[in-house]
């Protein structure tokens, strides 16, 4: 149901009691910045913007290799919360390799899986606005080269 | 001013001095807030960190804020978990504020030194809790989390581990002191008291039904309370998240406000943790002993059915 390295960092989370999930989030959320853009890397797409639902701007950059393989790369501002930055760097490193197809199809409830029933709450719903921009490039991925084809 | 005041020994701020009497010290024009020691700054609890009998409680909307560092000694209280009751939309009983102090090394001759992010909302709306229940050693840290951090002041990964203490369950909850309902908000619009609306100006024009940059939080209508002031809570601080001085608060709501000090005040926002933060700025900063904060606010006004509301400016 969900690509191997997701399925790993699911079971991983679930395995964990309370206190050492609190850590391992907040530990993900330390290595969001080893997501971004390394220097010579080139995209396929790439997003960036400030939304109205977010605390401040998330940049997506997408690269799909020959093979269909996809590569996700984030940048985040500084008032992005803990969680949310804890997510980027699940959601970049779990669906690495995936298509933007997989991506698209892929059901949003591990992410309760992985944070806890304790920790999502409706003021923390930004955790689910990672995925919701990452499936958002790969739709315009698959979308652009749909019509490339048609044409 | 009630002086046998159930809450406190002179008034609802709790300050427990006997000559200083908030409410009639209190003027339409401070120059000084009339509760200073409601205050600590930066500099002062850096040197305090160890002191006895005192207690930093940091309380933040961003609920892994403190898992990546606080101010050392500070112990964690999360607004929901730790304060609301887990199934219906109240507060912890007596009890279980009992069982949290004690949890956290807090006795009933504790100072709290509350701070978080946002301003201190959080901690504003954990020291309105506490005060909730009667505790009266209360203080803001002036500017909260992004001034300690700001200033490059030291935080800690390192768990804090309080030695459990004794807490007596408190007798009663302070509701109808520093609290109102729904039908209380409605016969202050009708009464047309001070209501003060602190949410954005979209929110309170009706415009959207959420604050910017956060999701909706499931309100059916937009707009305001009818006769109520619209003063965004950000209004009461400085860039820096520290509160504005007395004269200019005074000025806000005083003169632009309409509130009174013979006259009782309702403010609210979404879910009672933005106006918590100028509950405080009335109750503590200017001396108003008759504010309540109306904590079901707009997430329950907004949905109540046959509750009256206003569009527009």
């Amino acid at each position: 149901m969900y690509p191997d390295k997701l399925n790993k960092i699911i079971d991983l989370f679930e395995s964990l009691p309370e206190d050492e999930r609190r850590e391992t989030l907040v530990s993900y959320s330390d290595n969001a910045k080893k997501q971004e853009p390394r220097d010579g890397e080139t995209f396929d797409l790439t997003d960036v913007r400030k939304d109205e639902e977010c605390a401040d701007t998330v940049g997506v950059f997408l690269k799909v290799d020959s093979d269909g393989s996809s590569h996700i790369r984030m940048t985040l501002g500084p008032e992005v919360q803990t969680l949310t930055r804890a997510m980027t760097a699940i959601s970049c490193k779990g669906l690495d390799g995936c298509t933007p197809r997989e991506i698209l199809d892929l059901p949003s409830d591990f992410v309760t899986r992985i944070v806890g029933s304790e920790l999502v709450r409706i003021r923390s719903q930004t955790i689910y606005y990672v995925l919701t921009r990452i499936k958002g490039i790969c739709k315009v991925y698959l979308d652009r080269q749909r019509m490339a084809g048609v044409a | 001013m009630d002086r046998n005041s159930p809450i406190g020994r002179l008034c609802k701020s709790g300050c427990g001095d006997p000559d200083r009497d908030g409410c009639f010290r209190m003027n339409m024009n401070p120059t000084a807030y009339a509760h200073p020691e409601a205050l600590v700054e930066t500099d002062w609890l850096e040197q305090h960190l160890s002191d006895k009998d005192l207690r930093i409680v940091e309380s933040n909307e961003d609920v892994l804020l403190y898992d990546t560092g606080h101010i050392s000694g500070a112990v964690h209280i999360d607004w929901r978990a730790d304060l609301q009751d887990a199934v219906v939309r109240d507060y912890i009983t007596p009890d279980k504020f009992a069982e949290l102090c004690r949890r956290n090394g807090i006795t009933p001759n504790t100072t709290c030194v509350f701070y978080g992010d946002k301003a201190n909302w959080w901690a504003c709306y954990a020291l309105w809790a506490f005060r909730l229940f009667g505790h009266e050693k209360v203080k803001i840290l002036n500017g909260g989390r992004d001034k300690w951090k700001a200033e490059g002041r030291a935080l800690t990964r390192e768990a804090t581990k309080p030695a459990p203490t004794s807490y007596p369950e408190p007798k009663k909850r302070f509701d109808k002191e520093i609290r109102a309902f729904a039908d209380e908000a409605l016969a202050q619009s009708k009464a047309g008291k001070p209501l003060i609306d602190v949410r954005s100006p979209g929110e309170f024009k009706g415009d959207v039904t959420h604050m910017p940059e956060y999701p909706q939080e499931g309100v059916l209508r937009g707009g305001h309370i009818p006769g109520a002031k619209s003063m965004p809570w950000k209004t009461a601080t400085n860039d820096d998240s520290t509160f504005k001085a007395a004269a200019d608060l005074g000025k806000i709501y005083f003169d632009q406000c309409g509130v009174k000090p013979d006259t009782e005040t309702v403010v609210y926002c979404r879910i009672g943790e933005r106006s918590s933060h100028t509950w405080f700025v009335l109750t503590y900063l200017l001396g108003l002993d008759n504010v309540r904060n109306y904590d079901g606010s707009w997430t329950e006004w907004g949905n109540k059915v046959g509750a009256p509301i206003e569009r527009g400016a």
